[in-house]
C-alpha cells in the first residue's frame, strides 16, 4: 500500500500514515469499533489492507455491555469503523 | 501514485489547480472535521492518510446521532476506515462551530 500522506516521514510525531499507525498498535490492546456500534476489545494479532482484523482475548461490547468473550476472533474489514489503542 | 505527480509539481510552483488529496495532504497537522455516510462525524487533528483515505486522527471527538439523541465520545488516537467517509472539512471544529451565530 503506497502512501499519499505522511509516507515518507517515517515515525515522526506530526505525520503518521495508517500503515505506520498499524505498526505501532500491533500486539497491543485495541478497541475495534464497527459501523453498527459494536465494540471489540482485544489484543491486535494482525491486520491487512482490507482492514480485516484478527484479535486475541477478545471481548464483545454491545451498547457498552459485555456480551461475549472469544479466545481468537476474526473481523471482516468491511465492518470496521475505526481502530484505536486501548487507554491504559 | 502516478496521479499525484502533476499536483505536486503544481504546488512546487505555487500556482495551478491542486488535486483533492493534495489539499488533504496540506492539512496534516491541523484540525479536520470528517462527515461519514450515515449519522456519524469525527473531529480531530489529522496525522496522516493513505490512498484509500483511511485516516489517522488524534484528540478525536466522535459525534453519533442516535434515537436517544447525540452521543459524543472522546478518543486519543484512531485509524478511521475511509470507506464510509463522505466529506472532510479542514480547519473546522465540527458541527457545533460550522455556522457562525
Amino acid at each position: 500500500m503506497s502512501d499519499v500522506g505522511g509516507g515518507g516521514d517515517g515515525g515522526s510525531k506530526t505525520q503518521r500514515s495508517p500503515s505506520e499507525f498499524l505498526k505501532g498498535v500491533l500486539g497491543r490492546p485495541v478497541v475495534v469499533r464497527l459501523h453498527n456500534g459494536t465494540e471489540f476489545r482485544g489484543v491486535l494479532a494482525c491486520m491487512d489492507g482490507y482492514m480485516n482484523v484478527a484479535l486475541e482475548q477478545t471481548e464483545e461490547y454491545v451498547l457498552g455491555e459485555l456480551k461475549n468473550k472469544y479466545g481468537d476472533a476474526f473481523i471482516r474489514g468491511n465492518n470496521v469503523l475505526y481502530i484505536c489503542p486501548q487507554q491504559a | 501514485m502516478a496521479l499525484s505527480e502533476p499536483a505536486r509539481d503544481a504546488s512546487a510552483v505555487g500556482a495551478g489547480p491542486i488535486l483533492p488529496l493534495e489539499m488533504i495532504d496540506r492539512c496534516i497537522g491541523s484540525r479536520i472535521w470528517i462527515v461519514m455516510r450515515g449519522e456519524r462525524e469525527f473531529v480531530g487533528t489529522l496525522r496522516g492518510f493513505d490512498d484509500f483515505v483511511n485516516v489517522v486522527l488524534e484528540d478525536v471527538t466522535e459525534y453519533e446521532e442516535t434515537s436517544d439523541g447525540l452521543q459524543v465520545r472522546k478518543l486519543d488516537q484512531i485509524m478511521l476506515n475511509g470507506i464510509h467517509i463522505c466529506m472532510m472539512v479542514p480547519g473546522s471544529e465540527g458541527p457545533d462551530h460550522s455556522i457562525p451565530s
